[in-house]
C-alpha cells in the first residue's frame, strides 16, 4: 500500500481521541467550555474527513483510496493500516456528521459534562476507525474500543432501567466480537502465509467447510450489531433506555457498522459462502422486516417503538446484500444511509418531546399538535421518510432493494417471488405503526402528560439539528445520484465479486435454495460482468 | 410553440415552489407567517393560476395536433441500471393538466371564504399547492415508477389534509385509515411494478404492453402471471379510486374541509385511479381477464356505491359514496375497452362533482351560523331544508350539478354516463343492466339531497330533529364502546357532542342561514359553466372528445361516418337511461319534495335492505374486527414472543446462566456490572499491552 502525502485518516481517527485526552485538564464552568470544546473538535474532524474526501479522494475508482500503512506490532504481524472505498467513505461521513450533531443535541447535559463529552469524543474515534481499519485485529480493537463508551454512556446518562439494558448490550455485543477475533485468528492463521491485512486475507483460497464456519461466526457477530433476527433483543432495551444524543449515534452509526462489516467481510472476503449463506440471508431479512414492524405496532413506548421500526429498516439491508445485483447491492448502502439520517432524527425529536412532557408513553400523550407545531411539522416529515415516501431517501433505498432482488438471476422465480411478497408486507405495517404514533402523540385531545406539561416548541438549536439531518434525506430523495454516485463503482465491483463466486448448480428448485442459473445468459441480455467505470458515469461527477 | 414543451415542467414546480416557501416559513417563523394570511393566499393561488395559463398552452397546441412530446433525465442508476424521470405531454396528459389546474384554481379561489375564520388558512393553501403539485406531477408522468413516485405523494397530501383539523378524534383516525388503505392499494401497484419489470425490464407504458404480449405469445411467461401483475397493478387504482374492496377510507375521508373533499376526494386524486388504469391500458388492453376484474370492480362499485348514497343523511358523505359510484362507472368503462367513455366521464364528472361539493361546503357554511361548528348537525341533511330562500346561487348550482349527475340531457353528465352504458351493452348485457340500475338509483338519491337540502321547509332550529340526531350519535358511540358498555345516553346527554362544538361560537347564533361570500359562490358559478355544457364535446354525433382523446393505437371514426345505425341505437339507449332517471327523479319527488309517499314507512317495511344501507353494508365493522383488530393481536402477540421467547432462548444461549432473562435482574445493584466492566477493560488493556511490548 502506499501512503498518500498527509496521512489523513489516521489524523481523522486520532484527532478526537487525542482531543479528549485533554478534557479533564480544560479550564471549566458548569461545562460550558467543554461543551464548546468537543463541539469544536467534532466539527473540525468532520470538516477535514468531508474535505479529505472531496480532494483525495476519487468517485469513480472502486480501489482502496487514501491508504497508509505502518508497522505496529510486528511481532505478530499487526498493522496500523487504513484506508477507504466506496463502502466505508459513505459511512465515514455518515459518522462524523451525526456524532457531531449528537454531540450538540446533548447541550444540556448536566450530569458529569466532563466525562460525557470525553467519551462521546472516543466513540468518534472508534467509530470512524471501524470504518478504516485495514487489519483484522486493528478492526477488533476498534470494534471494543467503541463498546465501552456506548456502555458506559447508557448506565449513566440512561433511563430508568439503564443498567439492565447497558449489562445486556455489552454482554450481547461482547460475546458477539468474541467470535470476529476467533474468525480473524483463524483466517489469518489459514494456509501458508499468516497475515491480518484484510485485502490479503480475502486473496486467500479457504477450502468451503472452513469459509462456512467463519461466515457463519462472522454473521453472528455482526448479526448482533446489526441486528438480525433472533440476536436483537438487547436493541429495544438499549435503544430504548439511552439518553436521545447517545440514541441518535446508536442508531445512526453503530448498526451501520454490522452492515458495513457484512459486506466488507461475509461477501468481500468470504464470496463462497456468501454463495451458500445468502437465501438465509433474505429469509432473516424479511423475518426482521415483518417481526420487526410487528413487535414496534404493539409497543407502546415511543423510544422502543422506534428501536423495533430500525431492526425492520436493516432488513431491507440484508435483502439487498443477499441479491447479488449491483442494484441490491447499492440499495443496501443506501439504505443503511438513508437509515443512518432518518433514525436518529427521530430519536432526536423522540429526545425533545420527552425533554417537554417527561414520558415516553404514547398513552399519556396527545394533543400535542397545538402546542408543538413545528416539532409535529419535523415529526411528520421524519415519519415520512421513515416509511418510505418517495421523495425522500428511503424510498430510494427500498425501491432499489426491491428491484435489485426482483432482477436477481441467483434465485429461483418462486423464491424471489415470495420474497419481495413478503417484503412488501412490510410497507403495509410500517405506514400502521409510524401513523399510530402520530396520531396517539400529536392528534386528538391532549393526553395527561402534555396537560400538565409547561410546552415550549423547538429551540433554534434544536431545529438545526433536526435541519441538518432533513436536508441530505431530501436532497437524496429527490436526486438519489447525489449519493449513490459516490459508491456505485464499487457496489457494482462487490456485486459482480459475489457473483463470480456462485456455483453453478443445475435444477435446484427447492423453494428456499437459490438456483444458480449460469450467468452468461441471463434474460434480455443483462450483462453478467459489469464495465469497471460506466462512461456515462464518468462524466456526472467531477 | 416549442418553447412551452420545454417549460412543461414548470407545471408541478411552480406549485410546489409555492408550497417549499410557505411550508418553511410556516415552519420556522410560524407566527409572523400565519398573520400574512392574503400574501400568502394570493402568492399560491397565482402560481397555480400560471400553471393553468401553461396548462391551456400545452392543450390547445395538443389540439392543434402536435405530436406528443417527451423529455427525460436520468435519475437514478446502480451498475447498467438506469432509471429516468421526466414528462411526457400528449393529449391525455394535457387534457389531466388543463382539469387539475383548473379545479385547483377554483378551489383555491373558493378556500379563501370557505377557510376565512380558521387558524391554519396558510398552512391549508401550503398543503393545497403541494397537492396540486404532486397530481400534476402524476398526470405527465412518462413511466411507472414516477407515476408510482407521486402517487404516494398525493396519498400523503390526502393524509395530511383529512388530518387537517388534527384535534377531532375522527379526522384523525380518518386520515390515517385512508393512508393505510392506499398503502394496500400501493403495496399491490409496486408489487405489480416489480412482476412487470422482471418480465419485460421496462418501467415504461407501451414498452411494457408490447413485450409482455410478445412474451405471452412464445410462451416465455405463462398468461395467469401476465393477468396477475396486470391485477396488482390494478389494485393501486382500486385503492386510489376508492373501488370494492378498498373503498372504505373515502366516506371517512370527508373529516376534511370541504374544499379538500372537492379537488382530491371528488375531481382529481380520486380520478388517478382511471388515468392509471388508462395509462396502463396498452398493458391491460391485451389480459382479457384482467379487463373483466376491472369491469366487474368498477361495477359493483358503482352499485355498491349508489345503494348506500340512498340512506346517508351527513351531505358530505352522500356524495363521497355518490364519487365512488361515479368512479365505478369510469373503472367499469375501462375494464370494457372504453377507453375515451371513461375518460370523457372522468372529466364531466370532475366538473360537475367538484360543483356539488362546494356546493356542499356553501351549505355547510350557511348551516354553521345556525347550528354552530359541529358536523354533526352542520352537515345533517335533517337540519337543512328550504335553504333555496337563504342562498339562491348555491341552490342553482347545485340544482345543474343534480341534473348533471342524474344524467338529464344536455348537462354534462348524460353524454359521457350514456357513452359508458352503450359501451357496456355492447361488452356484457348484464354489466350494462347494472349500470343502467344504478342511473335510475343515482338519480334518486342526488334529488333528494337536492330536496332534503333546498326546499321544503327549514328544520335548523328544530330541537326534535336535534334531539334525534344526537340520539344516534350517541348511539354510535356507545357502539363504540361495545355491547357490554352501559347505555352511554344516560350519562353524556347533558354533554357536548364530540369535540368540536366551540363554545364561544355557540352564544350568539343566526337563525337564518345566509349566502356565502363571493370568493364562494363565484367558483360554484364558473363551475356551472362546464357542468352545463362540456358534455357537447362528446355527443354521438360529433365526438371531439374521442377524435381528441383515444386509446395508444385505435383508430377512431366519427359517428357521422359510422352512419345511422349507430345514432338509432343511441336513441334506444339515451332514451332508456334518460327514462330510468326519470323515474328515479319521480321517486324522490314523491318522497322528499311532496312528500306523498312516507320514506320511513319505506324502510320500515325492508328493514334488512335499510339496515344493510345505512350500514354501508357493514365493510367497517367487518374489516374493524378483521383487519384491525386482527393485527393489533398480532402484533401483540409477537411482542409477547418477543419478550419471552426469544429474548428469553438468547439470554440462555448467553453462555453463563447467571446472566440469562431473571439472573441479569439480580444484577442491578451496579456493583456486579462495574466489577465485568472492570475486568472486560483489563483484558483489553492486556491485549494492546502485550501486542506493544
Amino acid at each position: 500500500m502506499v501512503s498518500t502525502s498527509f496521512p489523513w485518516l489516521t489524523t481523522l481517527i486520532l484527532l478526537p481521541l487525542v482531543a479528549s485526552l485533554f478534557i479533564p485538564v480544560l479550564p471549566d464552568k458548569q461545562g460550558k467550555t467543554v461543551r464548546w470544546y468537543a463541539l469544536g473538535i467534532g466539527l473540525l474532524d468532520f470538516a477535514l474527513s468531508v474535505y479529505a474526501v472531496s480532494s483525495q479522494y476519487n468517485f469513480q475508482n472502486s480501489d482502496f483510496q487514501l491508504a497508509e500503512s505502518y508497522v505496529w506490532v510486528p511481532q505478530v504481524g499487526i498493522n496500523w493500516s487504513v484506508a477507504i472505498d466506496g463502502i466505508s467513505m459513505p459511512l465515514v461521513i455518515l459518522a462524523g456528521l451525526v456524532t457531531t450533531l449528537s454531540m450538540l443535541a446533548a447541550w444540556q447535559v448536566k450530569e458529569k459534562p466532563r466525562l460525557f463529552y470525553f467519551l462521546m469524543l472516543v466513540m468518534y474515534s472508534a467509530q470512524i476507525g471501524v470504518f478504516c481499519a485495514q487489519d483484522m485485529i486493528q478492526f477488533f480493537l476498534m470494534w471494543e474500543v467503541e463498546l465501552v463508551p456506548v456502555y458506559i454512556l447508557i448506565s449513566i446518562w440512561g433511563g430508568q432501567k439503564r443498567l439492565y439494558a447497558a449489562t445486556k448490550f455489552i454482554l450481547y455485543t461482547a460475546i458477539g466480537s468474541i467470535f470476529i477475533l476467533v474468525a480473524a485468528l483463524a483466517m489469518a492463521f489459514y494456509g501458508d502465509v499468516m497475515t491480518f491485512n484484510m485485502h490479503e486475507l480475502g486473496l486467500k483460497q479457504y477450502s468451503l467447510p472452513f469459509e462456512l464456519l467463519v461466515y457463519a461466526g462472522l454473521l453472528i457477530a455482526y448479526g448482533v450489531k446489526l441486528p438480525i433476527f433472533p440476536l436483537h433483543t438487547w436493541l429495544p432495551d438499549a435503544h430504548g433506555e439511552a439518553s436521545a444524543p447517545v440514541s441518535m449515534i446508536l442508531a445512526g452509526v453503530l448498526l451501520k457498522m454490522g452492515g458495513y462489516a457484512l459486506i466488507r467481510m461475509n461477501i468481500e472476503m468470504l464470496p463462497h459462502a456468501h454463495a451458500y449463506f445468502a437465501p438465509v440471508l433474505a429469509i432473516l431479512g424479511i423475518v426482521n422486516i415483518i417481526y420487526g414492524a410487528l413487535a414496534s405496532f404493539a409497543q407502546r413506548n415511543l423510544k422502543r417503538r422506534m428501536a423495533y421500526s430500525s431492526i425492520s429498516h436493516m432488513g431491507f439491508v440484508l435483502l439487498g446484500i443477499a441479491s447479488f445485483t449491483e442494484l441490491g447491492m447499492n440499495g443496501a448502502v443506501l439504505q443503511m444511509l438513508s437509515h443512518g439520517l432518518i433514525a436518529p432524527a427521530l430519536f432526536f425529536l423522540a429526545g425533545i418531546v420527552y425533554d417537554r412532557t417527561h414520558t415516553l408513553d404514547m398513552d399519556d400523550m396527545g394533543g400535542l399538535a397545538k402546542k408543538m407545531p413545528t416539532t409535529f411539522a419535523l415529526f411528520t416529515i421524519c415519519s415520512m421518510a421513515s416509511l418510505a415516501l418517495p421523495g425522500m431517501s428511503g424510498f430510494v433505498g427500498e425501491l432499489a432493494v426491491f428491484l435489485g432482488f426482483t432482477t436477481s438471476d441467483a434465485y429461483t422465480a418462486t423464491f424471489k417471488g415470495v420474497v419481495v411478497l413478503l417484503a412488501a408486507v412490510g410497507l403495509i405495517i410500517t405506514p400502521i405503526y409510524l401513523l399510530s404514533m402520530l396520531r396517539d402523540m400529536f392528534y386528538g385531545k391532549e393526553g395527561k402528560a402534555v396537560v400538565q406539561a409547561v410546552v415550549l416548541d423547538v429551540k433554534p438549536r434544536e431545529f438545526f439539528i433536526a435541519a441538518c439531518l432533513l436536508l441530505p434525506i431530501i436532497g437524496i430523495g429527490l436526486y438519489p445520484k447525489l449519493a449513490t454516485e459516490t459508491y456505485d463503482v464499487k457496489t457494482v465491483a462487490i456485486a459482480s465479486h459475489a457473483r463470480n463466486a456462485v456455483p453453478v448448480v443445475a435444477n435446484q428448485t427447492f423453494k428456499d435454495q437459490p438456483q444458480f442459473s449460469i450467468a452468461e445468459q441471463p434474460p434480455f441480455g443483462i450483462a453478467p460482468k459489469m464495465p469497471i467505470a460506466n462512461p456515462e458515469l464518468l462524466g456526472m461527477v467531477r | 410553440m416549442e418553447f412551452i414543451y420545454q417549460y412543461a415542467w414548470l407545471i408541478p414546480v411552480l406549485p410546489l415552489a409555492g408550497a417549499m416557501l410557505v411550508g418553511l416559513g410556516l415552519i420556522t417563523f410560524g407566527k409572523d407567517i400565519n398573520r400574512l394570511r392574503s400574501v400568502n393566499s394570493v402568492f399560491i393561488v397565482s402560481l397555480i393560476g400560471a400553471a393553468m395559463t401553461f396548462a391551456f398552452g400545452l392543450f390547445w397546441s395538443q389540439l392543434q395536433g402536435h405530436a406528443p412530446y417527451t423529455r427525460s433525465f436520468e435519475w437514478a442508476a446502480a451498475g447498467d441500471f438506469h432509471l429516468t424521470m421526466g414528462y411526457v405531454i400528449d393529449p391525455l396528459s394535457s387534457l389531466m393538466l388543463v382539469i387539475v389546474t383548473t379545479v385547483a384554481l377554483l378551489v383555491m379561489i373558493y378556500t379563501d371564504g370557505y377557510m376565512a375564520h380558521d387558524p391554519g388558512y396558510v398552512r391549508f393553501y401550503a398543503y393545497l399547492s403541494l397537492f396540486s403539485s404532486s397530481m400534476l406531477g402524476l398526470v405527465i408522468s412518462p413511466n411507472l415508477v414516477q407515476v408510482y413516485i407521486f402517487w404516494e405523494l398525493v396519498g400523503m397530501c390526502s393524509y395530511l389534509l383529512i388530518g387537517f383539523w388534527y384535534d377531532r378524534k375522527a379526522a384523525a383516525d380518518a386520515c390515517q385509515k385512508a393512508f393505510v388503505t392506499n398503502r394496500v392499494g400501493d403495496f399491490g401497484l409496486l408489487l405489480g411494478i416489480l412482476g412487470l419489470y422482471w418480465a419485460t425490464r421496462s418501467f415504461d407504458f407501451g414498452m411494457i404492453g408490447e413485450r409482455l404480449q410478445d412474451l405471452v405469445a412464445t410462451g416465455s411467461i405463462s398468461g395467469f402471471l401476465a393477468a396477475l401483475f396486470a391485477i396488482l397493478v390494478f389494485l393501486g387504482p382500486v385503492a386510489k379510486s376508492a373501488q370494492f374492496p378498498l373503498h372504505v377510507w373515502l366516506p371517512d375521508a370527508m373529516e376534511g374541509p370541504t374544499p379538500i373533499s372537492a379537488l382530491i376526494h371528488a375531481a382529481t386524486m380520486v380520478a388517478a385511479g382511471v388515468f392509471l388504469i388508462a395509462r396502463m391500458f396498452p398493458v391491460f388492453e391485451g389480459i382479457p381477464a384482467a379487463m373483466s376484474v376491472i369491469a366487474w370492480t368498477g361495477a359493483f362499485t358503482a352499485f355498491l356505491g349508489a345503494t348506500i348514497a340512498i340512506t346517508q343523511n351527513d351531505i358530505k358523505k352522500g356524495l363521497a359514496y355518490s364519487t365512488m359510484s361515479q368512479l365505478g362507472y369510469m373503472v367499469m368503462a375501462m375494464g370494457v375497452g372504453a377507453y375515451s367513455a371513461g375518460l370523457f366521464h372522468l372529466m364531466t364528472h370532475a366538473y360537475f362533482k367538484a360543483m356539488l361539493f362546494l356546493g356542499s361546503g356553501s351549505v355547510i357554511h350557511g348551516m354553521e351560523s345556525v347550528v354552530g361548528h359541529d358536523p354533526a348537525y352542520a352537515q345533517d341533511m335533517r337540519m337543512m331544508g328550504g335553504l333555496r330562500k337563504y342562498m339562491p346561487m348555491t341552490a342553482i348550482t347545485f340544482l345543474i350539478g343534480t341534473l348533471a349527475i342524474s344524467g338529464i340531457p344536455p348537462f354534462a353528465g348524460f353524454w359521457s354516463k350514456d357513452e359508458i352504458l352503450s359501451s357496456a351493452f355492447a361488452a356484457n348485457p348484464l354489466l350494462w343492466l347494472i349500470g343502467y340500475g344504478t342511473a335510475g338509483v343515482t338519480a334518486f338519491y342526488m334529488f333528494r339531497m337536492y330536496f332534503s337540502t333546498f326546499e321544503g321547509k327549514f328544520r335548523g332550529t328544530d330541537a326534535n330533529v336535534k334531539q334525534t340526531i344526537r340520539n344516534e350519535q350517541l348511539q354510535n358511540m356507545g357502539l363504540a364502546f361495545g355491547p357490554g358498555a352501559m347505555d352511554p345516553r344516560e350519562l353524556t346527554m347533558d354533554a357536548p357532542l364530540g369535540e368540536t362544538v366551540d363554545p364561544g361560537q355557540d352564544e350568539h347564533h343566526a337563525h337564518e342561514p345566509h349566502e356565502s361570500p363571493l370568493t364562494m359562490t363565484l367558483p360554484l358559478l364558473i363551475l356551472a359553466i362546464p357542468s352545463t355544457l362540456i358534455g357537447l364535446v362528446g355527443t354521438p354525433f360529433a365526438n371531439y372528445f374521442e377524435a381528441f382523446i383515444h386509446a395508444p393505437g385505435e383508430v377512431v371514426q366519427l359517428a357521422s361516418e359510422a352512419g345511422q345505425e349507430t345514432l338509432s341505437e343511441f336513441y334506444v339507449m339515451a332514451g332508456s337511461s334518460v327514462g330510468i332517471s326519470l323515474i328515479g327523479i319521480s321517486l324522490a319527488v314523491l318522497m322528499y319534495l311532496s312528500r306523498k309517499l312516507d320514506p320511513g314507512a319505506i324502510a320500515a317495511k325492508i328493514p334488512f335492505f335499510y339496515r344493510l344501507s345505512k350500514n354501508k353494508w357493514y365493510f367497517d365493522e367487518f374489516y374493524d374486527q378483521f383487519f384491525v383488530q386482527g393485527s393489533r393481536r398480532l402484533a401483540r402477540q409477537v411482542l409477547e414472543v418477543d419478550s419471552k421467547v426469544v429474548d428469553g432462548v438468547v439470554n440462555l444461549a448467553g453462555l453463563v446462566t447467571l446472566l440469562t432473562g431473571e439472573g441479569l435482574k439480580y444484577l442491578e445493584n451496579g456493583r456486579a456490572q462495574f466489577y465485568a466492566l472492570i475486568i472486560f477493560v483489563a483484558v483489553l488493556g492486556l491485549v494492546i499491552f502485550s501486542g506493544v511490548s
